[in-house]
């Protein structure tokens, strides 16, 4: 309990801090390409061409408004996997704040996870834009889109800041990592629905055992389908999620003093 | 006697108290997952003590000077003082003063402007908006980087970049002032004038400062104190005067 006492005491002491670093970073991102912030819609909109390439025209598969289908789970997806991607060597990477000045290291994943939230926050616009175009109907479903937000986020930052403990003492975590996303890539139906094209009862277990596949699952159901989601597993979700969290925040601050020494 | 002597005491307003400062380095604690499945024993972990059980007292407006060799101690132990880890064993206490280390360039962001990077490493060196805005001009102006400020950092000479970062952490002052061997930045002129800068921040009253310097005319002209470290330990503690000679002595 001290240590989240800590944790939000800092996260108030910091958050300045971490928004502005986040601005600046975003800022870097785009300041020498060509195309700027285009790049945030950019980037999602080609990929979407990519896969729905690849699903129409090779395997022939399709959904209901597939190109938004794919758009959305996509965004979903990056913002989970950049986020925990660059927490494995988030501490290596800022070597040179933290061996100069004490910084909470949870701050950095606050960082990352405002960096990778923005970017899907802004391609989402292009959410909107695409369903006036394919004029997809919604409704009060849309009110469930907050407790599966916040389920992803908890969840990212749980699991974030679990790894980057390990990422300081194991040095090749971020190949394994790597891999491991690669397989969930395809285990959480990005480009293909996991009701549909995956066998009975193993569909049922891939989308309430993973969860990132489930929040997908869910947020499509609420933004194109107009479905309920099932939210006693996204409270389950949530749960398991904010245990994750409490798990990774303890962790960090019990051992986060000996990571300067050993990077 | 023994009454004037308690009220002397109580007097005296300390900024650094540090009791019995133990500070540890394990070594070989890194793995790497094929060291761990071909090798069945467990890798050693030797620890190295670095600061072995130190105590010493800064009273406010103190300028402390920390000498001995290489790998005695000094720098590890300005580290514990920054908070940047925290003892293994022992208390450390600044009664709430604000310290900062000295360093240059924290948190620089390449790709953006000096201004920017102004904000960015003030506020991460515990600073508000508000505050750096305040001391914002005088930084620039004491940069001497004129319109470059509003350029990206990546297309500072090196020159201009300790420069900028010379100017925030010196502009921007805390309560307790570490300073780890960076007096000498830029060129000379910029390098008489940061010197000045510095003694004129460290002269100011209720600035309590540490500095660590392998160079003595630094430390003898600055330091009213000074404290020689000897892998890990104190070895003599006192007025400048005093422990310089033995310490020269010593070296040499």
């Amino acid at each position: 309990m001290k240590m989240l006492e800590r944790f939000f005491h800092d996260i108030k002491k910091y958050w300045n801090y971490a928004v502005y670093a986040s601005k600046s970073e975003l800022k870097g991102e785009i300041a020498n390409s060509h195309l700027g912030w285009m790049w945030w819609f950019l980037d999602p909109l080609l990929f979407m061409l990519v896969y729905t390439f690849i699903a129409q025209v090779i395997f022939r598969k399709s959904e209901q408004y597939f190109p938004i289908y794919v758009f959305i789970g996509l965004q979903c997806w990056n913002f989970f996997s950049k986020t925990v991607k660059g927490s494995v060597k988030i501490v290596r990477a800022n070597k040179g704040i933290i061996a100069k000045v004490y910084l909470p290291k949870v701050i950095l994943i606050i960082t990352k996870i405002m960096i990778n939230g923005f970017k899907m926050f802004v391609s989402f616009l292009v959410v909107v834009i695409m369903m006036v175009i394919y004029r997809v109907p919604v409704d009060w479903h849309l009110l469930f889109l907050v407790p599966l937000f916040i389920g992803l986020v908890v969840l990212t930052f749980g699991i974030s800041t679990i790894l980057m403990h390990f990422g300081v003492y194991v040095e090749d975590l971020a190949n394994i990592v790597a891999v491991v996303l690669q397989l969930c890539f395809y285990m959480t139906g990005i480009f293909y629905s996991i009701e549909k094209r995956v066998p009975a009862p193993y569909n049922m277990v891939l989308l309430r055992g993973n969860p990132i596949a489930y929040l997908v699952y869910e947020i499509r159901n609420s933004i194109l389908y107009e479905i309920t989601p099932d939210m006693l597993i996204c409270v389950l979700w949530i749960v398991a999620g904010i245990l994750l969290c409490i798990l990774g925040i303890n962790l960090v601050y019990k051992s986060e003093n000996n990571y300067v020494k050993s990077i | 006697m023994e009454e004037r002597k308690e009220h002397t005491e109580q007097a005296v307003d300390y900024a650094i108290e540090i009791e019995d400062l133990k500070i540890r380095y394990k070594t070989l604690n890194k793995m790497s997952i094929r060291k761990s499945l071909t090798s069945f024993r467990k890798a050693k972990r030797e620890t190295f003590e670095a600061v072995k059980g130190i105590s010493f007292k800064v009273e406010m407006g103190q300028i402390v000077g920390l000498v001995g060799r290489n790998g005695s101690g000094k720098s590890t132990t300005l580290r514990a003082i920054a908070g940047i880890f925290s003892p293994d064993e022992g208390k450390i206490d600044l009664h709430g003063h604000t310290v900062s280390l000295l360093s240059i360039g924290v948190g620089f962001n390449k790709k953006l402007s000096g201004r920017e990077n102004i904000f960015l490493s003030g506020l991460l060196l515990g600073f508000t908006e508000k505050q750096i805005k305040e001391k914002e001009e005088e930084i620039i102006a004491f940069s001497e980087l004129e319109k470059f400020i509003d350029k990206p950092v990546s297309t500072y000479s090196s020159g201009m970049h300790s420069k900028l970062a010379f100017s925030i952490t010196a502009v921007l002052e805390s309560e307790i002032m570490l300073i780890d061997e960076v007096l000498s930045v830029g060129d000379a002129k910029f390098k008489k004038k940061s010197y000045k800068k510095m003694k004129s921040l460290i002269g100011g009253h209720n600035r309590t400062v540490v500095i660590v310097s392998h160079n003595m005319n630094t430390i003898e002209s600055l330091c009213d104190t000074v404290i020689w470290l000897h892998d890990g330990q104190i070895k003599m503690q006192g007025p400048t005067k005093d422990v310089l000679e033995k310490y020269n002595e010593f070296m040499s």
